[in-house]
């Protein structure tokens, strides 16, 4: 028989450490779809079309990789994972962003010849900066997912170094 | 947005507070992981983790003078943790350091989402995002794919 173990001391696991966030959490994650429910979920006209601008540059951004990815197939392959992540930010952001509908987004222009790579790992940089900025003039839930957005494109430029 | 409990909802210095006491939770527990992480990895790795170590506790220190110029609660840190799961060799180390990078990106998400400050949101989004590329390379080095996660610190939707 084994003796009994002592106490277990405090323990730091993820669950722990969201236990209690867990409920501040969970609008975020509805991406805010739904309507305002209090107070700190009213957006100015100002916050809204900072977002609105937050999500033009984000689907430049997606624009950018199948740019990058059309220029070197080699590159595609390795960054489909990036570009799928890139498309979810885009409809977290889209449905976070009222009013906001698909559009023909803006050109990220051509990368140069055999500079994918490194073109690409600029336009990533740009919108995370972008992202953060925008950030700081946001409340709530949408200054959560602008800046876990941001911090996950500079995860991609840190992939791509 | 979850209700804070005060009754009007809105985001204010308590609520702010309240979240980065949470975040400052996750820093002590990173900080006291890393000993862990540094005592399982190679010497080629160990740079690395004293370098992340010395992060959390620059945070660390940053977060415990905000909170206590407000004179508002400072937790200290806990006595021991009780690790997730064993660390028994370096891919192990990596996993946890994952695991602590990932735990303060949960936390500094929710500053965000709770902060009244401007000034915090920015201390926030870069603690964040530093934590972010800190995990980009302990995924690897833990052999997880993907590496890269795209909304750091939010749940799934």
């Amino acid at each position: 028989m084994s003796p009994t173990p002592p106490p277990r001391p405090p323990g730091f696991s993820r669950r722990t450490l969201l236990a209690a966030s867990a409920a501040g959490l969970a609008l975020l994650a509805t991406g805010c779809s739904s309507p305002p429910a209090d107070e700190r979920e009213r957006v100015t006209s100002e916050q809204a079309d900072e977002l609105a601008v937050q999500v033009a540059v984000q689907e430049a951004l997606v624009s950018a990789f199948a740019a990058a990815g059309a220029a070197d197939p080699a590159l595609a392959a390795e960054v489909a994972e990036l570009a799928a992540q890139a498309d979810e930010q885009l409809t977290r952001l889209r449905a976070a962003s009222p009013g906001t509908t698909a559009s023909a987004s803006s050109p990220a222009g051509a990368p140069p010849a055999g500079g994918a790579r490194g073109w690409l790992r600029e336009q990533i940089g740009a919108t995370a900066a972008s992202h953060a900025t925008a950030c700081l003039d946001q409340s709530g839930a949408r200054a959560a997912l602008l800046g876990s957005v941001a911090a996950g494109l500079r995860g991609h430029e840190a992939r791509l170094a | 947005m979850a209700d804070d409990g005060s009754g009007t909802g809105a985001l204010d210095e308590g609520t702010e507070n309240a979240a980065l006491g949470e975040a400052l939770a996750a820093e002590h527990a990173a900080v006291w992981g890393y000993g862990v992480v540094g005592a399982a990895v190679s010497e080629d790795a160990r740079e690395v983790v004293v370098a992340s170590e010395a992060v959390h506790r620059d945070v660390r220190d940053r977060v415990t003078a905000l909170l206590s110029d407000r004179n508002a609660e400072v937790a200290d840190a806990k006595g021991a943790y009780t690790l997730p799961f064993p660390v028994l060799s370096e891919v192990d180390a990596a996993a946890l350091a994952v695991v602590l990078e990932d735990g303060v990106a949960d936390a500094w998400v929710r500053v965000l989402d709770q902060a009244a400050e401007r000034s915090t949101r920015e201390l926030a989004v870069g603690v964040l995002t530093a934590a972010e590329v800190r995990a980009v390379g302990w995924r690897g080095a833990a052999g997880q794919a993907p590496v890269t996660s795209a909304l750091p610190g939010l749940p799934p939707q």
